[in-house]
């Protein structure tokens, strides 16, 4: 636990991603999952390539 | 390499006046769960007259059959109008049309269940609740949305106390 409170519930889950998420508007989380999916499928095409 | 991009997927559906409703992991992240998908799943209205609107888009995202893409099967309306799911790709990438899901759930069932939200300006979408994502996935029991259950029964209680 950090010393500002629990990051982790009771069954692992990363409390702080989803209270993060939860402060975005949906169009903002459309945009974040959108650009990681863009950014990991370059990075596999970069590597397909290596 | 195919840009993703779900926003515009979801908005030529939205413009072209399709009824439907976002399920599935995009649904989930949408309304605040941290979960990761590459695909857009929705369940759209199988009528004959919004499967008449539908096929254009279709035509429009240049959508074929992921199975077999080198073949570039298209879909066509008796499949649109069934309760089985046609995985397409599309110009901006994977997008499941699903005319039933669950226990034989089609449109007029989940809608009850859908919440409207605001996904860009002026797109306005439908999309399936967490209580009802969690009772799918509860009810399909398979590896996969097990392991997703966690995160998204978390995410409700989250969204339930308030803290944002």
């Amino acid at each position: 636990m950090s010393p500002i409170g629990r990051e982790y519930s009771e069954d692992g889950i990363d409390v702080t991603l989803i209270r993060w998420m939860l402060s975005l508007t949906p169009a903002e989380r459309l945009r974040v999952l959108q650009n990681q999916v863009n950014r990991v499928l370059a990075i596999r095409e970069l590597n397909d390539r290596v | 390499m195919i840009e993703f991009d779900f926003g515009a997927v979801l908005g030529a559906l939205h413009q072209a006046g399709v009824e439907f409703i976002l399920v599935g992991g995009l649904s989930a992240a949408i309304q605040g769960a941290p979960v990761q998908t590459f695909d857009v799943d929705v369940v759209h209205r199988r009528t004959a007259e919004n499967v008449a609107h539908l096929m254009p888009v279709l035509q429009l995202l240049d959508a074929y059959y992921r199975l077999q893409p080198e073949r570039r099967l298209r879909p066509a309306e008796s499949g649109l109008l069934s309760s089985g799911h046609q995985n397409l790709m599309t110009k901006f990438g994977p997008l499941d049309l699903l005319g039933a899901i669950g226990n034989g759930l089609g449109y007029e069932e989940l809608l009850p269940n859908s919440t409207e939200m605001l996904i860009a300006e002026g797109v306005r979408i439908r999309v399936l609740n967490l209580e009802t994502l969690i009772a799918l996935k509860e009810q399909l029991g398979g590896e996969k949305d097990l392991a997703m259950l966690p995160l998204l029964r978390r995410t409700l209680a989250e969204k339930r106390s308030g803290i944002q």
